[in-house]
C-alpha cells in the first residue's frame, strides 16, 4: 500500500485552536502570529514543514508565513532543548552582572548563547531587555520569570529544570 | 487644482499626487531606489528626501502628498550630503564588482553613486559574504549586491500575487529568499526581475552575454504566446534577442509579462528552425530548393483543383500567424483554388463558443477590455484556471481580490488560492448540475430581465433538484447560498470563461448554462484563448463561415462585397471544418491539404486517427518554422519565418489589433509570402509590397477593419469596434441541448494546462523546458492511493483512441476522478487518448472527461 | 499620595475581579455610562492626560480624530508591548491589577465608539498572557465586555494578541502591521491610524499606563485629576528604577516628580554609597545625563528642557563602576538586533556604530573612531523612517557628548579603562 510521504501535520487539537484563533479576528492573517506559536508548540521549532501546515490552514503564502515568522524573536527557527534559558543581558541586567552569569553557564553546562546542551536539557537564548529591570539580572526559563539572579541561586533554579 | 513650487517652478496638478511624481511631472529628476511606478509607496531608501518648507524634518518625495502651496528643494548642497551618506551605507556591504555585473550600465546604485559619491569607503569591518546562487533555471541572484529596496518583494506578492519571494529575518540580518531558501519554486514571472535595480536578481539566459549599452535594437512588438497580447520590447545585438522585457505603461500588460513572454523567446533561435523548404522523394523529406518546392506545391494544385474541383483542397490557418498571414491564406484559398474549405484549431472550443456566445449577447461580447476585471467587483471564474492559460488576465483577477472584489470559482483555480476564492468544486461529474441550480437559484433571486425572449424561454426550461444534488455533493447548502448571493448581489460582474468548459463533453450546454447566468446577472463575458493570434484568424475569415471582418458568408450582400474586392465569385456553401476535413481526407473526397503554421496531430485528438486520414491525402503541404509531427508526414515543407521576422498585426481576446515588429533579421519568408508565390505560381496573380501593403487591403475589403492603418494601430488603443459596423440583432433561436449523462466511476483525462508552456513555441525555449522539462501525469493522492500508485510510478495511459507512458506527480489540486496530462510534448500529448466525439452545438471536441484506464509499468529511474 | 493605578497590587490575589471590586473596581464603568461618550472625552481634556507610552500625546486629541471619524467599527489597541530597555512599569499593572486596564479600556471604547479591542502583548510577558485572558473571561462572565456591557446596550469585545519579540512593535503602526499578521515595519503616515488604522478602520493606540488612568480620572472627574502632579500633565505616573539604587522597582508618584527625589528619597540613593556615574532617565533611547544635570521634573514637558526625555519614565542609575563605553556598546547591539530593516540609514547605520563602539571597547580602537561614530550618527539622524534610528544615533551623540574622555581614555589605553566591571 503506498502512501503519501510523510508530513508534519497539526495536530486535531492544534487545528481546532487555530480555528478558535482565526475566529477573533477580521482577517485570516491576523491570527498568523498567534497560529505560528500554536505550530511551535506543536513542533518545537519553526520547520519549514511547519510553515507549510500553518500557511496551507490560514491560506497565507508560506514564503510570506515564513518571512513575517523569520521576523520576530521569539519563533525558533532550529530545534532546542527541552528547556530555554533566555537571559536578559540588556544594560539594566548587564550592569548588574548578567555577563558574568552568561560564563557560568558556559563553565557549568557547556552552554553558549544560541546553543544547545549535549544531552539536549537546555538551550540558552540572550535576550533584549524582558522587563525585569527592577530585579535584575532575571531571565524565563521557559514560561517562568526568575529575578535577582545570582551566581548560586541560578544553578539552584536550573537544577529544578531536568 | 493644486499649486507646488519645486525647485523655484511652479507646478500645476489636477489630482493629489507625490511630490516625486509631481517633480517627475514637470521633468525634475529625484533620485529613488525602493520607489517603482507599479508598486506601492514604501519610503525605505530614504535617497528621494528633500527639503520643504516649514517642514522640520526632510521629507521623503515619494510618500509625501503635494500640498497647495508647498514649496519644495530637491538639490541643495545639504542634500547632496545627506544623499552621499545613504550610499555610504547602501555600499559599506556591497561588493563593488562592477566590472563583472550584468547591470553595470543600467544599474541605479551605480548611476546615483556617480552622481553624489562617496569615492571612498570608512567601512573598516568584512563585508558580508553571499555567494552567487545559480540554482534557478532562469534567474540568477547575486544577494550581496542586493540593497533591499524590496521592489522585487512587493511586485511578487503586491502585484504577481505569486508570493513566492519574502523578506526573512529582519535589520542588517534581512535578506530577499525564496520559501526553500534556494530554488524559486514559483510562477517564474520574473517580474522580479524587471523591477530589481541592481544585479542582485537577473535573467540567466543572457548572463555575462552584452553589456546593456552593445544593444542595437529595441523592437517593440507583441508576445507570440497567448491571447492576452501583452507589448514586449525585444532587445536585440547581432541579430539575436538578447532578451525580451516588458513595457510599463502599455495598456495590455503595464510592465508585467509572464514565464513564457519573458523567457520563451530562444525558439527563434534554435539549431531545429527548418532553414530550406522539405520535399518528398522516395518517401523521405530531402532539402531542396525554394524554386522547386514552390513550383511543386503550385503544380500538384493545380492538378488536383483541375481534377477533383476546389473544394478537394483545403487549408488549416494559424493562431501563431498574423492577421496578414491569416488573411492571405483565406484568400488564397477562396479566390485561387475556390474554396471556403479553410478552418483552424480555434473550432477546439474558441470559434464555437464565441459564436454561441455573440449569438445571444450580441457581436463583440466577448471583446472585454482585460485590465477591466481588476474594476469589477465580481469575478465569477468557470472553466479552468486563468492564471495558467492567460497569465497577466490573471492578475487582473488577482488584483480583483486584492482591491476588496469577490473571486467565485467553479472548481478548485490553483493560481487563485490565496486570493480568497468562494469556490463551488462538486467534482467533474456534478458540475452542469450545479450550473444548473445556479440558474434556478439566480432565477429566484432576481428573475428574468425580459430582454432576450430566444434566451428566456431557454433558460424557463432548465430544471434541477437542488435537494438531490445538495445531497449527493459534497456542497452545502450554506455554501451555495452564499455563492449565489455573492453573485446575486453583484453590480459589475465579469464571467472568465476557461477552454475547459469547452473541451468537455455537454459543453454546449453548460456554456449556455453560463450564458444564462451571465444573462441573469448582466456580466460582461471573457473567453480565454491560449494563442496570441486565435481571435485574429477569425477576423480574418479563416473559418468554413466566415468571410473577412468576421463577416457570415451566408449573408450574400458580405459576399458579393468580397467577390467585388477580389473580382471573382465566391462558394456560397461554407467549407469543411477542421474535423470534417480530417473526415473527409479519410473517405478520400478531400486530396489535397494545406497547413500553414498548424500541427493537427499534435493539436487535434486522436492522433492516430489523423494520421492515418493525413497519409491518405495526394498532397500534404506544411508550412512552419520546426518539423512538426504533421510536418513529418508531408510532401511538402516550406520553412517559414517566425513572430520576430516578420511584420504584421495579432489581435487579442480583447479585441484589439496590435503591431507586430520584426526583431531580428533572417533568410526566408513570411507565411503569406510563400502564400503569395504559390498563388503567383498558379495563377500569376497577387501581388504586394510588404505586410502594409497586405493590411492596406484587408483595411479597404473588411468592413470591421475600415480605413485602419498601421499608424494608428501604432499608436495603440485600436479596440473593438474600431470604427467599422459591428453587427447587431438578437439571436431567433439558441440551440440548447442537455446531454445525455456521463458513465461514473471511471478515471478520465482532463488536460493539464501548463503556466510554462503553449506547445510548439515553449518545447523549443531552452528556458521554459528548463523550468518546466517533461510531461508527467497529475493524479490526487487519494486516487494513487486508490489506484496502488506512488510518486515516482511510471504509468500507462490508455484510452480508445491511444495510449501515452508517463511519471506520476501527486498532486492535491488534482480532481478525485481525474488523470491531469498536459498537450505539450513530443510523444506524450493528452491529446491522442481523446476521441473525435464533437459537442452537437459547439462542434468542439470532448476531450476531458475521456475514459482512460491506469496501469502501473515501472518506475522512474533516478 | 496613594497608589491608583498599583492600586492593591499587594494583595496575592489582585487579579481576581472580586477582590478589584472589593476596592472599588468597575463602578467607574457604571459611572461613564451616564455621561455620553462626548463628554468623557471632555473629561479627558480637562484632566490634561497625556499617553504613557513615551511621546506624551494628549488623548483627548487622539480620541476626538478617531471618533470623529465615520467608518466603523473602530478599534482600541493597548499598546502593552513594553519593550523599552529599563522599563518594566506596564508589568504590574499586566500581572497584578488586569482588571484596571480592562475598566480604562471598557470606558476607553464606549467613549471613543470603538466595538473591538485588543491587548497588543509582548511576547516576552507569558505570564501575562494567561492572567490576562483569565481576567477578560471574568469580565464576559460580569458583563464589563460583550455585546451589551452592563446592560447598556454597548458593545465592547476585547482580546490578547501576543506579540512575538520585536521592540519596533511599540510604535503604534508597526504594532498595526503586526497584529495584522505582518512584520513588524512602521507605515507610512499620513494616513493616521486614527483614520486609517488596523483592517484599514479608524484606530487609537494607548499604552497600558494610559488607559489604567482612565477609571480613577472618571471617579474623580477631570478637574481634580488635573491638579495631581505638573501643571502641563498632570496625574500619576509610574516610574521604574533599576541599576545601582539601594531599591530599584516600581514607584507610583506624581508627575514630575523629581528625579534627584527619585534616586535618592524613594530609591534610597546609589547602592553602597557608591558615586553616581550616569542616569538614562526614560529609559534606553533617552539622552543619557551626567550626575550634575538630574536636577529635573520628570515630565513630557520640563525633560526636554534639561537634554533628555521622559519617554517611559525608566531610570537606569549607573553608579561608578560602569564603563560608558560598554553600555553604550550594549545599547548599539540593542538597536542593531532590534532594526526593521525598513529604512536604509538604520539598518545599516546601527550596525556599523555597533561594531566601530566594539572595537573601541574591546582596545582595538583607532584615532578618528569617535569622530567617525559622530559622522555616522549624524548621517542618521533626521533621516530614519521613524523615531527608533533616531533614537540610536542620538544615544551616540550623546555619550560622546557626556563622557568623550572616557572613549578617548580608551582608545589611548587600547583597553578598557573603568575598573570594577563585571
Ligand atoms: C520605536 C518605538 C517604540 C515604542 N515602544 C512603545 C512601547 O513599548 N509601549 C508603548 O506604550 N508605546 C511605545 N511607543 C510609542 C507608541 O508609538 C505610541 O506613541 C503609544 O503607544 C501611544 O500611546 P500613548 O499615547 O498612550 O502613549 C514606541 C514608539 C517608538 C517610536
Ligand atoms: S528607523 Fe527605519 S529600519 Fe529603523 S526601525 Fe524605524 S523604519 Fe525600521
Ligand atoms: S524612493 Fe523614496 S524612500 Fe526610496
Amino acid at each position: 500500500m503506498n502512501t503519501m510521504p510523510e508530513k508534519q501535520m497539526l495536530s486535531a487539537a492544534a487545528l481546532k485552536e487555530i480555528q478558535d484563533i482565526r475566529k477573533n479576528y477580521p482577517t485570516a492573517r491576523a491570527a498568523l502570529l498567534p497560529a505560528l506559536y500554536v505550530a511551535q508548540r506543536e513542533f518545537g521549532w519553526l520547520s519549514p514543514e511547519a510553515y507549510e501546515a500553518v500557511s496551507d490552514h490560514l491560506g497565507v503564502p508560506k514564503a510570506i508565513a515564513r518571512g513575517v515568522g523569520t521576523f520576530y524573536a521569539m519563533y525558533k527557527h532550529k530545534p532546542l532543548g527541552r528547556h530555554v534559558v533566555q537571559l536578559c543581558t540588556n544594560v539594566s541586567c548587564m550592569i548588574l552582572g548578567a555577563e558574568r552569569l552568561v560564563d557560568l553557564l558556559k563553565n557549568k553546562y557547556g552552554l553558549e548563547p544560541g546553543g544547545t546542551t549535549a544531552d539536549n536539557r537546555f538551550s540558552l537564548v540572550i535576550m533584549e531587555c524582558i522587563g525585569a529591570c527592577g530585579t535584575a539580572p532575571a531571565m524565563l526559563v521557559n514560561d517562568d520569570f526568575h529575578e535577582n539572579l545570582t551566581d548560586k541561586n541560578i544553578i539552584e533554579i536550573l537544577e529544578r529544570y531536568t | 487644482m493644486i499649486t507646488v513650487t519645486i525647485n523655484g517652478k511652479e507646478i500645476k496638478l489636477e489630482k493629489a499626487v507625490t511630490v516625486l511624481e509631481a517633480a517627475r511631472s514637470a521633468g525634475i529628476k529625484i533620485p529613488t531606489l525602493c520607489y517603482h511606478e507599479q508598486l506601492e509607496r514604501y519610503g525605505g531608501c530614504r535617497l528621494c528626501l528633500v527639503e520643504v518648507e516649514k517642514m522640520p524634518r526632510l521629507q521623503t518625495a515619494c510618500t509625501l502628498m503635494a500640498a497647495d502651496g508647498m514649496i519644495v528643494r530637491t538639490e541643495t548642497e545639504a542634500i547632496a550630503d545627506v544623499r552621499r551618506g545613504i550610499l555610504e551605507f547602501l555600499l559599506i556591504n556591497h561588493p563593488l564588482d562592477c566590472p563583472y555585473c550584468d547591470k553595470a550600465g543600467e544599474c541605479e546604485l551605480q548611476d546615483l553613486v556617480e552622481k553624489y559619491g562617496p569615492t571612498t569607503s570608512r567601512f573598516k569591518e568584512k563585508k558580508r559574504k553571499v555567494t552567487e546562487n545559480l540554482q534557478d533555471p532562469v534567474i540568477v541572484r547575486n544577494m550581496e549586491r542586493c540593497v533591499m529596496c524590496t521592489r522585487c518583494v512587493r511586485m511578487c506578492e503586491g502585484v504577481q500575487g505569486a508570493a513566492a519571494i519574502g523578506v526573512i529575518n529582519r535589520g542588517g540580518h534581512s535578506h530577499i529568499e525564496p520559501f526553500s531558501g534556494n530554488k524559486y519554486d514559483c510562477e517564474y514571472c520574473g517580474n522580479c526581475v524587471s523591477v530589481c535595480p541592481v544585479g542582485a536578481i537577473m535573467s540567466r539566459l543572457h548572463r555575462h552575454s552584452y553589456r546593456p549599452w552593445q544593444v542595437k535594437e529595441k523592437v517593440e512588438t507583441v508576445c507570440p504566446y497567448c491571447g492576452v497580447g501583452c507589448t514586449v520590447v525585444a532587445q536585440v545585438r547581432d541579430d539575436v534577442i538578447k532578451r525580451v522585457i516588458p513595457r510599463i505603461g502599455s495598456p495590455v500588460n503595464n510592465g508585467m509579462l509572464c514565464s513564457r513572454g519573458r523567457f520563451g523567446y530562444e525558439f527563434v533561435g534554435h539549431p531545429d528552425r527548418l532553414t530550406a523548404p522539405l520535399i518528398r522523394k522516395n518517401g523521405v523529406l530531402e532539402e531542396t530548393t525554394w524554386e522547386e518546392a514552390i513550383g511543386f506545391v503550385a503544380k500538384r494544385l493545380t492538378e488536383i483543383k483541375g481534377k477533383h474541383g476546389g473544394n478537394a483542397v483545403a487549408g488549416i490557418a494559424s493562431p501563431r500567424c498574423t492577421n496578414e498571414d491569416n488573411y492571405i491564406f483565406q484568400k488564397f484559398l477562396r479566390v485561387t483554388l475556390g474554396t471556403n474549405n479553410i478552418d483552424s484549431t480555434a473550432r477546439m472550443g474558441y470559434a464555437g463558443a464565441q459564436a454561441f456566445i455573440e449569438n445571444i449577447f450580441g457581436q463583440g461580447a466577448t471583446g472585454n477590455i482585460i485590465s477591466g476585471l481588476a474594476n469589477s467587483d465580481t469575478v465569477l471564474v468557470v472553466g479552468g484556471d486563468p492564471t495558467t492559460v492567460n497569465p497577466i488576465l490573471g492578475l487582473q483577477i488577482r488584483a480583483c481580490s486584492r482591491k476588496g472584489g469577490t473571486i467565485l470559482t467553479i472548481g478548485h483555480v490553483r493560481g487563485l488560492q490565496h486570493f480568497s476564492p468562494v469556490e463551488l468544486d462538486p467534482g467533474a461529474m456534478l458540475e452542469t448540475t450545479l450550473l444548473e441550480c445556479l440558474v434556478l437559484s439566480l432565477l429566484d433571486r432576481k428573475g428574468l430581465p425580459g430582454s432576450n425572449p430566444a434566451l428566456e424561454a431557454k433558460i424557463k426550461a432548465v430544471h434541477a433538484d437542488n435537494a438531490e444534488f445538495l445531497k449527493n455533493s459534497c456542497i452545502t447548502k450554506e455554501g451555495l447560498a452564499d455563492f449565489v448571493d455573492k453573485l446575486g448581489s453583484s453590480g459589475t460582474p465579469a464571467v472568465v470563461i476557461g477552454k475547459d468548459l469547452l473541451q468537455t463533453a455537454g459543453s454546449g450546454y453548460r456554456l449556455f448554462l453560463v450564458c444564462a447566468i451571465n444573462y441573469i446577472v448582466n456580466g460582461r463575458v471573457y473567453l480565454l484563448s491560449d494563442h496570441a493570434n486565435e481571435q485574429g484568424l477569425l477576423d480574418m475569415g479563416c473559418a468554413p463561415d466566415l468571410l473577412p471582418g468576421y463577416r457570415p458568408l451566408s449573408y450574400a450582400e458580405f459576399r458579393k462585397r468580397y467577390e467585388t474586392a477580389w473580382k471573382t465569385p465566391l462558394p456560397e456553401k461554407p467549407g469543411l471544418n477542421i474535423f470534417e476535413m480530417i473526415g473527409a481526407a479519410e473517405n478520400g473526397t478531400l486530396k489535397a491539404l494545406y497547413v500553414m503554421g498548424e500541427n493537427p496531430v499534435f493539436n487535434l485528438p486522436d492522433a492516430a486517427t489523423v494520421t492515418a486520414s493525413l497519409k491518405k491525402l495526394e498532397l500534404l503541404v506544411v508550412q512552419d518554422i520546426f518539423l512538426t509531427e504533421t510536418g513529418r508526414l508531408a510532401d511538402v515543407v516550406l520553412p517559414a519565418l517566425s513572430w520576430a521576422e516578420k511584420d504584421g498585426t495579432f489581435t487579442n481576446m480583447e479585441r484589439r489589433i496590435q503591431r507586430v515588429r520584426k526583431a531580428v533579421n533572417r533568410e526566408g519568408m513570411a507565411d503569406w509570402q510563400i502564400i503569395t508565390e504559390v498563388a503567383r505560381n498558379m495563377s500569376g496573380k497577387a501581388h504586394y509590397t510588404g505586410a502594409v501593403a497586405v493590411f492596406e487591403e484587408i483595411a479597404r475589403v473588411s468592413p470591421l477593419h475600415r480605413d485602419l492603418s498601421y499608424d494608428e494601430i501604432e499608436q495603440g488603443n485600436v479596440i473593438y469596434p474600431y470604427k467599422g459596423e459591428p453587427l447587431r440583432g438578437s439571436a431567433e433561436d439558441i440551440a440548447v441541448q442537455k446531454p445525455a449523462a456521463a458513465a461514473e466511476g471511471t478515471i478520465s483525462l482532463a488536460i493539464d494546462r501548463l503556466l510554462f508552456h503553449s506547445g510548439t513555441l515553449s518545447r523549443k525555449s531552452p528556458a521554459l523546458i528548463k523550468i518546466y522539462p517533461e510531461a508527467v501525469a497529475r493524479i490526487h493522492p487519494e486516487t494513487a492511493v486508490s489506484l496502488s500508485l506512488a510518486e515516482g510510478d511510471v504509468i500507462r495511459i490508455s484510452s480508445q483512441s491511444g495510449k501515452i507512458e508517463l511519471p506520476v506527480v501527486l498532486d492535491r489540486h488534482a480532481g478525485r476522478s481525474s488523470v491531469l496530462v498536459p498537450n505539450i510534448f513530443e510523444g506524450t500529448g493528452a491529446l491522442r487518448l481523446a476521441g473525435m466525439g464533437l459537442d452537437p452545438v459547439l462542434k468542439a471536441p470532448a476531450i476531458n472527461g475521456t475514459p482512460v484506464t491506469i496501469e502501473r509499468i515501472g518506475k522512474v529511474t533516478p | 499620595m496613594e497608589n491608583v493605578l498599583l492600586k492593591n497590587i499587594e494583595n496575592p490575589n489582585s487579579a481576581d475581579i472580586k477582590e478589584y471590586m472589593a476596592v472599588g473596581g468597575y463602578v467607574s464603568l457604571a459611572k461613564a455610562f451616564e455621561k455620553s461618550p462626548k463628554e468623557i472625552i471632555d473629561e479627558v481634556k480637562k484632566a490634561g492626560l497625556r499617553g504613557r507610552g513615551g511621546a506624551g500625546f494628549p488623548v483627548a486629541m487622539k480620541w476626538t480624530f478617531a471618533s470623529g471619524d465615520p467608518k466603523t467599527p473602530k478599534y482600541l489597541l493597548c499598546n502593552a508591548d513594553e519593550g523599552e530597555p529599563g522599563t518594566f512599569k506596564d508589568r504590574p499593572i499586566l500581572e497584578k491589577n488586569p482588571h484596571v486596564l480592562i475598566e480604562g479600556m471598557a470606558i476607553s471604547g464606549y467613549a471613543l465608539g470603538a466595538e473591538y479591542g485588543f491587548i497588543y502583548l509582548r511576547g516576552e510577558y507569558p505570564a501575562a498572557k494567561h492572567i490576562l485572558d483569565k481576567a477578560i473571561a471574568q469580565a464576559y462572565e460580569k458583563g464589563f465586555l460583550g455585546e451589551n456591557i452592563a446592560g447598556n446596550g454597548v458593545r465592547f469585545h476585547l482580546a490578547v494578541h501576543q506579540g512575538a519579540g520585536a521592540y519596533i512593535c511599540g510604535e503604534e503602526t508597526a504594532l498595526i502591521e503586526s497584529l495584522e499578521g505582518d512584520k513588524g515595519q512602521p507605515r507610512i503616515k499620513p494616513p493616521f491610524p486614527v483614520n486609517v488604522g488596523v483592517f484599514s478602520k479608524p484606530t487609537v493606540v494607548n499604552n497600558v499606563e494610559t488607559l489604567s488612568n482612565l477609571p480613577y480620572l472618571i471617579s474623580i472627574g477631570g478637574e481634580a485629576y488635573a491638579k495631581i502632579g505638573s501643571p502641563d500633565c498632570p496625574g500619576p505616573k509610574i516610574y521604574c528604577v533599576s541599576g545601582h539604587v539601594e531599591r530599584p522597582g516600581v514607584y507610583e508618584l506624581p508627575m514630575g516628580t523629581n528625579l534627584r527625589d527619585i534616586i535618592y528619597t524613594h530609591c534610597g540613593g546609589i547602592k553602597g554609597g557608591r558615586k553616581l556615574k550616569a542616569v538614562i532617565p526614560g529609559g534606553i533611547s533617552t539622552p543619557v545625563l551626567p550626575p550634575d544635570k538630574i536636577d529635573c521634573a520628570m515630565d513630557f514637558v520640563n525633560m526636554p528642557k534639561h537634554g533628555s526625555m521622559l519617554g517611559s519614565g525608566a531610570v537606569i542609575v549607573m553608579d561608578e563602576s560602569v564603563c560608558l563605553v560598554k553600555v553604550c556598546y550594549r545599547a548599539l547591539k540593542f538597536f542593531e538586533h532590534e532594526s526593521c530593516g525598513k529604512c536604509t540609514p538604520c539598518r545599516e547605520g546601527t550596525g556599523w556604530l555597533r561594531s566601530i563602539l566594539g572595537r573601541i571597547e574591546q582596545g582595538t580602537g583607532a584615532e578618528g573612531d569617535i569622530d567617525l561614530l559622530l559622522s555616522v550618527a549624524a548621517n542618521m539622524i533626521g533621516k530614519t523612517f521613524c523615531p527608533l534610528g533616531d533614537g540610536a544615533a542620538s544615544v551616540v551623540q550623546n555619550f560622546i557628548k557626556h563622557f568623550r574622555p572616557e572613549f578617548e581614555e580608551h582608545i589611548r589605553a587600547q583597553a578598557c579603562v573603568v575598573q570594577g566591571q563585571k
